[in-house]
C-alpha cells in the first residue's frame, strides 16, 4: 500500500512539474498581461480588432508556461508542433503575400489614379523606414537588423513580417508585434503630429474632387504598376506581384468569384493564422529581451518620422502647386500604409476644423501609394542588405 | 480598336521596352545550365576517399540554381582522344541524384560502375588533354570543360575559383588553395556586404538617400505614366460624349476646352430632382407604437430543433 501511495505521489509530483503553474516565470505573466491589454484595446476601444484580437489571444497561447525540456511538441518554436506548422507561413514568408493578394482585391486605386501626384506623398512617408534604420544603427543593431526594424515605419504588418523573416528572423516576433501594435495605435500617434505641423489655414484647404476613372485605367493600373515597380525592384515581387494581381482580379470585372475569395475567405483565413501565430511567437523566453524593448521604442519613432515626413512633404509640395490645386497637408499622414486607418484619421482631423471638408477619398490616394511604397522599400532593403 | 486604345497599348509596350535594359554579356559566362562541372581531380593518391576506402579520381557537379536539380538519366561524357568518347548514363531511381540548391555531387572516375550510381565507367589520363561534358536526358550539352594536358600533379584539382564562376585554377599546389570535394570552392568566412555597409555607411545616411531615391523614382514614374494615361482617358471620354451629343468638330473642341462637368454638379441636380419628385410633404405626422406580443412558442424553445426524434416503429 505504501509503495502504491509513493508511486501515486511520485506521479503527481511529475505531473506538477509539467503544469503551467510550476513552470511560470514573471516574464510569462508580463506577456499574458500584454496579451490581455491588446484584447482590451480591441474590444473596449475597437483599436484594430481584426489584428489585436488574434495577436492578443496568440500571446496568451504562446505564453502558457510548460516544461520545455520534456519534448511535448506544443510550443511554437518546437519543431513538429501544430503551432510550429502554422508558424511556417510566417517564417517562410508565404502569409504576407497572400494577405497582399486580399488587400489588392479589396483596394480601389481610383483615388490614386485620378490624382496620381498623391503617389509622391506615399513615397515621402517611407522616410520613416530609413529614419528608423539610421537610429537603429546608432543604437548598435547591425545593418540587416536595422533594416528589419526600420520597416516598422512602413506601417505595414505583412511587409514587416516578410522582411524581418529574411533579414533578422530572430527579431521577427518583436518586429511584427510592434508593427501591428503601432498600426492599431495610429489614431493615438498621428493626430497630435498632424496638428503640430499644420496651420489652421492649411487644415481647411479644400481639394478638387477626384475625377471619374475609366475601366481601362483601372485595368491598366495593376499591369503597369507591377511592370514598373518590379522591373525597378524585383526583390519586392512576392508582395507587389500579389498586390497587383489581387487588384487585377477586382478590376478586370470578369473574375468576380476569384476576387471575392481573395478579399473574403482567403484573407480572413490568413489573417487569423498570421495574427495568432505572430502573437504566439512572443513566447516570453524568446521575446522579453532588451532588444524587444528597443524595437518597440524604434517602432514608435519610425511612425512619428513617417507621419512627420508625409505632412511636411505635402507642405513643401504645395509651394509648387497652383492656388486652386493645393493639397491639404492633413492627408500627409496617410502616406504610411496602414489602410484605411490613417486615411480615416485624415478625414476625422479634417472634419474637426471644417465639418464639410471630406478628406477620406483624397487621403486614400497616398494611403494606397504607401502600400506600394513600403513594398518597394522592403524590396530595396532586401536587395541592398541580403 | 480605336486610336486611343491603340495609343495607350503602344505606350504600355514602350514602358516595358524602355525598362528592358539588356544585361551586358560577360565573356565566357555560362548562363544556360543549372548544373555545372565544378572541380576535377585526375590523380588521387592521398586525397578524398570513396565509400570503398579507395583513392580514385573524381569530378564534382554543382547545382548553381536555388532549386533542387535531379541529374538522373543525364549523361556524363569523357574524351581524351578525338573520336573516342566514353559515356556514363547516370542511373535513375537513386534519391541521391537529386542535388539540393547550391550543393555539390561527386562522381568517382574509377571505371567501376558496378560500385554504385556515383562510380562512372571511365578513368582519367592526366597526361592528355581531357574533355568532360554533362548532357541532359535529351542528349543536349549542358556544360563542358577541357582540362589542359599535364597541368595537374597528383592530388591537385582543376576547379572554378568560385562555385559556378567562370574562372578556373589549379588547386592543391600551395597551402592557400585547397582541393574542395563536395564543398564550396570559395568559403565565405565573413559577410562582405555587411562589412562594407559598416565601414562605408556606418550611420546609414547613404542607404537612406539611395533607397529613398529609388522609392521616389519608382512612384514618380508611376505618377508620370498615370498622369499621361489620365489625360488621354479624360480627353477620350469628352470626345466620345461630344460625338454622342452629335456636336460638330468645332463644337466638340469648344466642349472639350470647357472640360467635363464635375460629378458633384450631377449629384446636386439628382438630389434636387429627387426632392422635387418624392418629398412633396414637408412634415409628416407619424405615430410610432410599439406593442408587446405574447408569443409563447419560439423556434429556439422548440424541442424539434434540439432533440432527435424517436424513430417510428
Amino acid at each position: 500500500m505504501g509503495e502504491f501511495l509513493s508511486f501515486i505521489g511520485q506521479n503527481l509530483g511529475d505531473f506538477w512539474t509539467y503544469t503551467g503553474i510550476y513552470n511560470a516565470t514573471w516574464q510569462h505573466f508580463a506577456m499574458i498581461a500584454i496579451g490581455i491589454f491588446f484584447i482590451y484595446l480591441a474590444v473596449a476601444k475597437e483599436f484594430e480588432p481584426m489584428l489585436l484580437i488574434p495577436i492578443g489571444f496568440g500571446m496568451l497561447i504562446g505564453n502558457i508556461p510548460f516544461n520545455m525540456d520534456a519534448g511535448l511538441q506544443v510550443g511554437i518554436y518546437e519543431q513538429g508542433s501544430v503551432l510550429n506548422i502554422f508558424y511556417q507561413g510566417v517564417t517562410s514568408g508565404w502569409y504576407p503575400p497572400l494577405i497582399f493578394l486580399g488587400i489588392g482585391a479589396m483596394t480601389d486605386f481610383s483615388a490614386l489614379i485620378s490624382n496620381p501626384k498623391l503617389m509622391l506623398i506615399g513615397a515621402a512617408a517611407q522616410f520613416g523606414i530609413f529614419g528608423a534604420y539610421i537610429i537603429a544603427l546608432a543604437l548598435g543593431f547591425d545593418p540587416m537588423q536595422a533594416g528589419a526594424i526600420g520597416i516598422i515605419g512602413g506601417a505595414d504588418g505583412p511587409t514587416a513580417i516578410f522582411l524581418s523573416s529574411k533579414l533578422a528572423p530572430n527579431l521577427m516576433g518583436a518586429i511584427a508585434v510592434s508593427a501591428y501594435s503601432y498600426m492599431a495605435l495610429v489614431p493615438v500617434i498621428q493626430p497630435p503630429i498632424m496638428r503640430l505641423l499644420t496651420t489652421k489655414k492649411e487644415r481647411v484647404i479644400r481639394m478638387k474632387p477626384p475625377r471619374a476613372v475609366s475601366h481601362t485605367e483601372k485595368v491598366m493600373f495593376p499591369i503597369v504598376g507591377l511592370l514598373l515597380t518590379c522591373f525597378l525592384v524585383p526583390s519586392g515581387l512576392p508582395l507587389l506581384g500579389m498586390l497587383f494581381f489581387g487588384n487585377l482580379l477586382k478590376e478586370s470585372g470578369v473574375t468576380r468569384r476569384l476576387a471575392e475569395t481573395a478579399r473574403g475567405p482567403l484573407i480572413d483565413t490568413i489573417t487569423i493564422l498570421l495574427g495568432v501565430t505572430v502573437g504566439a511567437s512572443t513566447q516570453a523566453s524568446e521575446f522579453l529581451t532588451v532588444d524587444s524593448i528597443l524595437i518597440f521604442c524604434l517602432g514608435a519613432l519610425s511612425f512619428i518620422i513617417a507621419t512627420t515626413s508625409g505632412v511636411l512633404f505635402v507642405k513643401f509640395f504645395n509651394l509648387f502647386l497652383k492656388k486652386d490645386n493645393k493639397i491639404n497637408p492633413l492627408i500627409g499622414n496617410a502616406g504610411v500604409s496602414a489602410v484605411p486607418d490613417s486615411a480615416r484619421i485624415s478625414q476625422n482631423v479634417g472634419l474637426e476644423y471644417d465639418p464639410s471638408n471630406y478628406l477620406l477619398m483624397h487621403a486614400m490616394g497616398p494611403n494606397v501609394a504607401g502600400v506600394i511604397g513600403s513594398a518597394v522599400a522592403a524590396g530595396i532593403l532586401l536587395g541592398f542588405l541580403l | 480598336m480605336n486610336k486611343n486604345k491603340f495609343g495607350i497599348l503602344s505606350m504600355l509596350l514602350a514602358v516595358v521596352v524602355a525598362f528592358a535594359s539588356c544585361k551586358p554579356a560577360v565573356e565566357g559566362e555560362e548562363t544556360g545550365s543549372k548544373i555545372l562541372i565544378n572541380e576535377i581531380l585526375m590523380t588521387n593518391e592521398t586525397n578524398f576517399q570513396d565509400d570503398y576506402g579507395m583513392h580514385s579520381a573524381w569530378v564534382e557537379l554543382f547545382n548553381k540554381s536555388y532549386g533542387s536539380y535531379n541529374v538522373a538519366a543525364h549523361l556524363l561524357k569523357y574524351s581524351d582522344t578525338p573520336g573516342d568518347t566514353a559515356v556514363y548514363f547516370i542511373p535513375k531511381g537513386d534519391v541521391l541524384t537529386l542535388i539540393q540548391p547550391r550543393q555539390h555531387s561527386l562522381f568517382w572516375a574509377d571505371g567501376q560502375p558496378a560500385r554504385g550510381t556515383f562510380h562512372v565507367n571511365f578513368v582519367f589520363n592526366p597526361e592528355k588533354e581531357t574533355w568532360i561534358g554533362i548532357y541532359d536526358s535529351g542528349n543536349k550539352l549542358l556544360n563542358e570543360v577541357v582540362v589542359p594536358a599535364g597541368i595537374l600533379q597528383a592530388d591537385q584539382s582543376y576547379a572554378r575559383i568560385q562555385d559556378g564562376g567562370n574562372e578556373w585554377e589549379v588547386r592543391g599546389a600551395g597551402t592557400d588553395k585547397f582541393v574542395t570535394p563536395s564543398t564550396n570552392n570559395l568559403t565565405l568566412d565573413k559577410n562582405v556586404k555587411m562589412e562594407k555597409f559598416q565601414t562605408q555607411d556606418s550611420i546609414g545616411v547613404g542607404m537612406a538617400i539611395s533607397a529613398m531615391a529609388v522609392v521616389f523614382s519608382g512612384l514618380l514614374l508611376l505618377y508620370i505614366i498615370f498622369r499621361t494615361i489620365g489625360k488621354v482617358s479624360a480627353w477620350n471620354a469628352q470626345r466620345t460624349a461630344a460625338k454622342t451629343k452629335g456636336l460638330n468638330e468645332e463644337e466638340t473642341k469648344e466642349a472639350m476646352a470647357k472640360g467635363s462637368t464635375p460629378g458633384e454638379v450631377f449629384a446636386a441636380i439628382a438630389m434636387a430632382m429627387h426632392e422635387m419628385q418624392e418629398d412633396v410633404h414637408d412634415v409628416e405626422d407619424t405615430i410610432l407604437t410599439i406593442h408587446q406580443t405574447e408569443r409563447r412558442y419560439s423556434p429556439w424553445s422548440s424541442k424539434i430543433y434540439s432533440l432527435r426524434e424517436m424513430p417510428k416503429k
